[in-house]
């Protein structure tokens, strides 16, 4: 409790343009190796970070953070989940992960990103500075919307990287108007096929990795999002489960050339070796051990250790469905990658899976605790994969930010009322 | 033990009948706890569930009971377990489950008409949840290979009156009643708030729309049910014929008469205050709010009234009552003296209450009110027992206590942590360490998705 109030003091003394930026006495999980660099001493200047050495200097200026010898990480970067389109889940008009619109082609959620939802102090609070966001699917074919990824920084514009990849869903159920997953798979080729042979769209008007602090409005919806896929620019992301339809998707990927990323892969596991070797990598819940449906028969907490094991690109999302991967987006990601070491994972790839995959997964890069990395790092109390542990200081694009949440002042309230 | 079945209403001559028709057990357990293995647990951090820790401390289990508790015990002569370096607990229990209603895989079957609620009325206070329960849900086994012993199965919170809970050991059979926890009381789940009221807003369904008229419908209903409370209290006073059956009024007569216990779906505070003003008016007793996210505004109330409050650690936002949900609720409850429970209402969370407890006190912490291991425990074991009125029977590591215990590979409270040994009733019910244990449901038998 004492070095929450210390660095909470040391954070409301920081002036909020600090150039420079000094934690000491960290234990940094550079993930270098399997051990973390001890005694560290992390400098952060202009947004990124400048160097990790044990009992390094501080230079005069700096705003110092004492991480009294407790772990220090990179942010925790959440693979897919719906953070900053949710408000209350059940309340239509608070949520924008669905379009309704079948017809405009895949749908921009990057416009739709609120960094003001108390969803998203409480995901920063709990050590996430990057997430990566996906749409709902559609009922009534292939593609969604499409994918975009946002940093946590304070402020109502978190929007990072918009059209980061485009959604599909397959499966039992998935697409009403369709049916049977063999009409999905078909209905999906032909898509990508037909956009292959349109003519390519012109070099600039790329949008891939375009920052939307660039001004650029997005014009209304084309093919193009598709056609960036045909052209294997940006990936595919097919939430699906089932080993048959994993094992489509490698052959989809091999036929068309273009990339996917399986998102879901309850069976993942499954056929861990076909995906190694076509580079497929999996997004994955490390909590499920459930059949949720006949898709998810196989799934197991192990699904992880398996797929780090033969060389899957492996990242976790989508922690706890619906109840947690949007209202702890955090929490259920730390607590998530715990429960993967718990079931044969080594530490050390637990946390590449919440820190640098998922920015490599989907294209973006960065993030990692390493000289000339981002500038977004974790102060924790204690290990951070134990649900207990908190972040006693999170930092954004190299700045410190607030890690008080809606729910630490309301149970501040009323723990004031009694004695 | 088995009071039902002692209770047949054939027994009585229909007139001055003396047994209640709530008092019945129509559904009587067969339950057998697994086979004893008396033990000798020695030297472990033992966490009583009562408040108590003893590092190094030695737990003597016999003829299915708990024997002895302390350091250096003698060993009759039964096997030893070491425990150096392992922690030991009761076993967890949950007290908000919808296992073998709500079974996984969930099919277009379950979104058509589903066995976690009777809808064709706000009040269903005549159905069984036992009568439902599919044994072969693999969430029991789930449940159990992380430390689970004791689970409450509820009726959904869709109707107002929504039923009989029943209490099971989660192991192995073939019919809920070989799981039923014998002599237990009587559970009863009612619901207020947005559920039963979006229920009655749909057009196809009868009931209340608002808030304001759930808590009408339940005041109308107890007011006829203590109209037919009286008839059964003249007919078991000797003055008058028993009232003839009726299903529902007598299960809301059994609540008035304080024979069954009421456990209440609710957010809000206002909506608690509410319902405990309706206990009050008619009369009973609510054993606990369920979910009662906002129980931390109230705990005076919750204290004053013996209501127990079963809360998450991190559910919060995703209705409207649920948004002033805080992961300190448990804490915030325990400091101010109010009983408080975990639960998990999914057969995910159901799988860690513990670690949900570790993440409630991590949050607490954050305000600097620190909860140390001996007291997070109550919230899965002493305290969850006293919600089901079971405290005098489990929950608790104390000499006359069942011997449902837990042996963890470490703290309780870890993620890393499994459940290493798990007791039941002085039964080895699942050992980690012997594959054969592990159990398997008939659901998984011959499924090659699920084999590695």
């Amino acid at each position: 409790m004492k070095a929450l109030a210390f660095l909470i003091a040391l954070g409301a003394a920081a002036p909020a343009s600090a150039q420079n930026l000094a934690v000491i006495h960290a234990e940094a999980w550079t993930l270098a190796g399997p051990e973390p660099v001890h005694d560290a001493t992390i400098l952060v200047g202009d947004g990124r970070i400048v160097s990790i050495v044990p009992r390094g200097g501080v230079p005069a200026g700096a705003t110092v953070i004492d991480a009294r010898g407790k772990p220090v990480t990179a942010g925790l970067v959440n693979a897919a989940t719906q953070l900053g389109l949710v408000e209350v889940s059940s309340a239509a008009d608070t949520v924008d992960q669905a379009s309704r619109d079948s017809a405009g082609g895949p749908f921009d959620l990057s416009m739709a990103l609120n960094g003001n939802s108390t969803l998203v102090d409480l995901a920063r609070a709990d050590g996430v500075t990057r997430a990566v966001i996906y749409p709902n699917p559609s009922r009534a074919g292939p593609l969604s919307g499409e994918v975009a990824t946002a940093r946590l920084r304070e402020g109502a514009d978190i929007v990072d990287r918009a059209n980061v990849a485009v959604f599909a869903s397959i499966g039992g159920g998935e697409w009403d108007s369709i049916g049977s997953r063999g009409r999905q798979w078909q209905t999906l080729r032909k898509m990508l096929s037909e956009a292959r042979k349109q003519p390519d769209a012109p070099q600039n008007s790329r949008r891939r990795g375009k920052d939307r602090s660039e001004g650029s409005p997005r014009g209304p919806q084309s093919e193009e999002p598709i056609r960036a896929v045909a052209a294997g620019r940006i990936p595919l992301a097919i939430a699906t489960h089932r080993e048959t339809d994993i094992r489509q998707a490698i052959a989809l990927a091999r036929e068309l050339g273009i990339k996917v990323i399986i998102l879901g892969g309850a069976e993942a596991w499954r056929a861990a070796n076909a995906l190694a070797a076509a580079k497929i990598p999996v997004i994955l819940d490390p909590q499920n051990n459930l059949p949720g449906t006949f898709d998810q028969l196989g799934a197991r907490r192990d699904n992880a250790a398996i797929l780090f094991k033969a060389g899957v690109p492996t990242a976790f999302g989508l922690v706890g469905g619906p109840i947690h991967m949007s209202y702890n987006a955090g929490m259920a990601l730390r607590g998530g990658a715990g429960i993967a070491v718990a079931n044969g994972l080594p530490y050390a790839d637990a946390l590449r899976a919440i820190t640098v995959n998922p920015l490599a997964i989907w294209g973006v890069g960065g993030g990692g605790l390493a000289p000339g990395g981002d500038g977004d790092l974790v102060v924790w109390d204690g290990d951070p994969l134990e649900p207990s542990a908190n972040a006693l200081a999170v930092i954004v694009e190299g700045k410190q930010v607030s890690t008080q949440t809606r729910q630490d002042l309301l149970a501040q309230r009323y723990a004031k009322v009694r004695p | 033990m088995l009071a039902g079945t002692l209770w047949l209403t054939g027994a009585y001559p229909a007139a001055a009948q003396k047994v209640a028709g709530w008092q019945e057990d129509p559904f009587p357990s067969t339950y057998r706890a697994p086979p004893q293995a008396d033990v000798l647990i020695r030297g472990g951090i033992v966490l009583d569930g009562a408040g108590k820790r003893i590092d190094g401390g030695d737990v003597l289990v016999r003829g299915g009971k708990i024997v002895a508790v302390g350091k250096g015990l003698a060993n009759p002569g039964v096997r030893e377990v070491n425990a150096a370096g392992r922690w030991v607990t009761p076993g967890t229990i949950d007290v908000h489950s919808h296992n073998g209603t709500y079974v996984l895989p969930l099919t277009t079957i379950d979104n058509d008409a589903s066995d976690v609620s009777e809808l064709s009325s706000p009040n269903v206070a005549d159905t069984w949840i036992e009568t439902a329960a599919n044994p072969q849900d693999i969430a029991f086994a789930r449940a159990l290979t992380n430390g689970v012993t004791t689970i409450q199965i509820l009726p959904g919170s869709t109707p107002i009156f929504a039923g009989r809970s029943v209490i099971v050991k989660p192991i192995m059979a073939s019919t809920i009643a070989q799981m039923k926890v014998p002599g237990a009381p009587q559970g009863f789940k009612m619901a207020c708030g947005e559920n039963p009221k979006s229920y009655g807003a749909d057009d196809d369904n009868e009931g209340p729309t608002s808030r304001e008229g759930v808590i009408a419908y339940m005041r109308n209903a107890f007011l006829d049910a203590q109209d037919y409370k009286r008839s059964w209290d003249r007919s078991r006073a000797g003055v008058g014929p028993a009232p003839a059956r009726d299903l529902k009024r007598e299960a809301l007569a059994g609540i008035l008469a304080g024979d069954i216990r009421v456990h209440v779906h609710c957010y809000r505070a206002n909506d608690m205050a509410a319902v405990l003003a309706i206990a009050r008016e008619f009369g009973f007793r609510i054993a606990s709010f369920q979910h009662a996210v906002e129980a931390y505004k109230m705990p005076e109330m919750l204290r004053e009234t013996g209501t127990c409050a079963a809360v998450w650690s991190d559910w919060w936002g995703f209705k409207m009552e649920a948004l002033d949900a805080v992961r300190a609720n448990a804490p915030l409850l325990q400091r101010a003296g109010a009983c408080v429970t975990m639960h998990s209402d999914s057969p995910s969370d159901g799988q860690r209450l513990t670690v949900n407890a570790a993440e409630a006190a991590g949050a607490a912490r954050r305000i600097g009110i620190d909860i140390p291991p001996e007291e997070m425990i109550r919230w899965t074991t002493s305290n969850a027992a006293k919600l089901l009125g079971l405290e005098k029977r489990v929950g608790t590591i104390a000499p006359g206590f069942e011997a449902d215990i837990v042996l963890w590979s470490g703290s309780p409270f870890s993620i890393y942590t499994k459940a290493d040994l798990v007791m039941i009733g002085g039964g080895v019910a699942y050992d980690r360490s012997r594959p054969e244990t592990q159990p398997v449901s008939d659901f998984e038998i011959g499924r090659k998705a699920m084999q590695p």
